[in-house]
């Protein structure tokens, strides 16, 4: 368990981010880190800046002042198509609903990082078949997002955000949209088999219960994240 | 019943007063298409309102002073009218989700189903009586200058053409939310026909059946009274073969996108494919109507410059025999072509529309995917693909049927080799459909921008 301020010589680091849409300020200076297999918490209020500064970490937006450094580089000097290609294959994304495209099975969903990664669609599949064991989903390979319930879908899609094995999953309120007990499911998926991978979590989230799980927890109040520390 | 009827229509009218950015698009464009509408069965109407063939009328290199062009020239105003409505029908899709929205607010503010039905049909009504309007206030001049003194049966025509436009935009909005089940919880959603598809597939029965018994009835009724039955023949016969083709193209575009969707997906290697595919097998009747549109004006394009061909052929050759000048047949073939130019640019620009609006209700969704790291020239092939995978079969399909025409009419005419030439009208508007999809790239680009994810 990983204690107080260590900016230095994370796995990803944000220093001082500002970030704007329009008039609003949603990040003022935050500055967050996330070491190795590390599950960090970043909680606050709704407008806190929860999202924009997981979006400025994972590349998503670019902030417009501070750096992100991932793995020693900078995203700010990445261009779009090398920023996309890092989400790809070294990040994992989750949101709380809406990644998972409608119309595709949820094997081929899970297949798709692969796909675009180059493996073929045989190969893509039998891997994503595997994923879905993992994440308690097998037997759905044929199902469309639209007919699985919302927990088995947010399995869907961790397993998606997991399979080309990245470094670090941005979650952001996976369990947003579940009831307490497809949430909890979910969670556990997700902690077990990121112990498992050694995967990096930063984990946005306004539900303490959530955030329990984390092994540190950052406070975001006004866009400024707060004194970190361990999580309950 | 009129009060409320007035009430409904004050709503309807504040609702569209305050509409945002993309509602005004959607009054604006089924405007457009209303108006375009109006002024084709305008003068279609005022055309077939004129009796007799005694008209010194200049317009269109005489043809309109003859019954038998004149028939002709109403025919090809009344085709118009088949892209126009693909084209209202696209418009109606704009703006989908932020109607369902506000008929959901409606319901949660004690509105009833009907009512809410009521005030979305009227909503649709008013754009459609702006467009017979503003096509109505030009017409009349441009009827009243050309024609110097109308009979009154042509101002009755007039005036039921402009009335009922509005009435059947209404009925038509009414219509389209037959299947859409509003909640006063707040939520909307679809309820979908049992067997997607029946609809046309069934039409194109019922017209077939109808072109059938018409021909068996003449058969009947031409042995005792030889004249009798012609006065509703003809009309029948082109209404029946009207609908079959209309209907029949739609069931076959919808069932080619079925076929190629089901046959890509379980084959297709890379993931744009494997999108675009699994999107058509998901919903092949999304663009089924448009894509209808397309197939015929690509048979009608294809057949006409076949047929062009031959006549300009055989106009070269009788020069010195004719019993008109040359451009008494020209002028009718530069008014067909531009006729069939105007359906092409209209199925064009509904294609256009409702790619557009494809990716406007799936903004949020494709914003994710972007997020998440897919790259854009996936979800631009993906975009692409989805028109280009089910037009080529059927455009294809088409281009021979154009040809066929050609061929039939020159086996009827006697004269030498069928143009292939013809068969150039399918690729280019093949390419023209995917360069009217590819205007819907811009938008693709703003839709997966990052601020999008705050509506997942």
């Amino acid at each position: 368990m990983n204690h107080g301020d260590n900016t230095a010589g994370g796995l990803l680091t944000g220093r001082r981010l500002v970030k704007a849409h329009g008039r609003t300020e949603a990040l003022r200076g935050a500055t967050v880190t996330l070491d190795a297999g590390e599950i960090l918490a970043v909680t606050g209020p709704s407008g806190s800046g929860k999202s924009t500064l997981a979006h400025c970490l994972s590349g998503i937006t670019r902030p417009d002042a501070g750096s992100v450094t991932y793995a020693g580089r900078r995203l700010e000097e990445l261009p779009e198509k090398r920023l996309s290609e890092l989400r790809r294959t070294e990040f994992g994304v989750v949101f709380q609903f809406g990644q998972l495209i409608p119309e595709l099975t949820a094997a081929d969903n899970v297949a798709l990082p692969l796909m675009l990664a180059g493996a073929g669609r045989a190969e893509a599949r039998a891997t994503a078949g595997e994923w879905l064991e993992r994440f308690g989903v097998r037997g759905q390979e044929d199902s469309r997002p639209g007919e699985l319930s919302g927990g088995q879908a947010q399995r869907v899609a961790l397993a998606r955000a997991l399979v080309t094995g990245p470094r670090v999953v941005f979650a952001d309120e996976p369990t947003g949209a579940l009831d307490s007990l497809a949430g909890e499911q979910v969670m556990t998926a997700l902690v077990h088999t990121v112990r498992e991978t050694g995967t990096a979590v930063l984990l946005i989230t306004h539900d303490a219960q959530v955030a329990a799980y984390a092994d540190r927890e950052v406070r975001l109040c006004d866009g400024v994240a707060a004194p970190q520390g361990a999580a309950a | 019943m009129t009060a409320s009827l007035l009430s409904d229509l004050r709503l309807a009218w504040q609702l569209t007063r305050g509409a945002g950015r993309r509602e005004w698009w959607r009054t604006g464009l089924t405007a457009t298409g209303a108006a375009l509408a109006t002024g084709f069965a305008l003068a279609a109407g005022a055309l077939a309102s004129l009796r007799g063939g005694h008209h010194s009328d200049s317009l269109a290199g005489g043809l309109l002073g003859e019954p038998g062009t004149r028939a002709g020239v109403i025919l090809a105003l009344l085709l118009l009218l088949v892209p126009v409505l693909g084209f209202l029908g696209q418009c109606a899709r704009i703006g989908a989700v932020h109607r369902d929205r506000r008929l959901a607010g409606l319901r949660l503010a004690g509105a009833t189903p009907g009512q809410v039905r009521r005030i979305a049909a009227l909503e649709t009504g008013l754009a459609c009586l702006l467009g017979s309007a503003v096509a109505t206030a030009v017409t009349v001049p441009v009827l009243v200058g050309a024609w110097e003194r109308p009979p009154a049966l042509t101002w009755v025509v007039l005036a039921l053409i402009a009335l009922a436009v509005p009435v059947l935009g209404a009925a038509a909005g009414a219509l389209a939310l037959r299947r859409v089940v509003a909640s006063p919880l707040g939520w909307v959603r679809r309820v979908g026909p049992a067997r997607p598809g029946r609809g046309p597939g069934r039409l194109f029965l019922a017209a077939l059946l109808l072109v059938a018994g018409v021909a068996l009835l003449a058969a009947v009724t031409a042995s005792g009274t030889p004249r009798g039955p012609s006065l509703w023949r003809t009309p029948m016969t082109v209404f029946g073969a009207l609908l079959a083709v209309g209907a029949g193209s739609v069931w076959l575009s919808g069932a080619a996108c079925r076929l190629v969707g089901r046959t890509l997906a379980v084959r297709a290697r890379s993931a744009a494919t494997l999108i675009a595919a699994e999107r058509l097998r998901d919903d092949p009747w999304a663009a089924a109507r448009t894509h209808a549109a397309v197939l015929l004006v690509t048979v009608a394009g294809t057949g006409f410059v076949s047929v062009r061909h031959i006549v300009t052929e055989a106009l070269r050759e009788d020069r010195h025999r004719l019993a008109e000048s040359v451009s008494y047949y020209t002028t009718g073939l530069d008014l067909t072509g531009a006729a069939i130019a105007v359906g092409l640019l209209i199925t064009l620009s509904a294609l256009a529309v409702g790619t557009a609006e494809s990716l406007a209700v799936r903004r949020s969704g494709l914003a994710a995917q972007v997020a998440a790291g897919v790259p854009r020239a996936v979800l631009v092939r993906a975009l692409l693909l989805e028109t280009a995978l089910p037009l080529a079969p059927a455009l294809l399909v088409a281009g021979v049927g154009g040809l066929a025409i050609g061929a039939g009419y020159s086996s009827l005419t006697a004269s030498g080799a069928l143009p292939w030439s013809a068969l150039l009208v399918p690729l280019t508007v093949y390419a023209a459909c995917l360069l009217a999809s590819a205007t819907a790239l811009p938008l693709l680009r703003r839709t997966v921008r990052p601020s999008e994810l705050r509506h997942t």
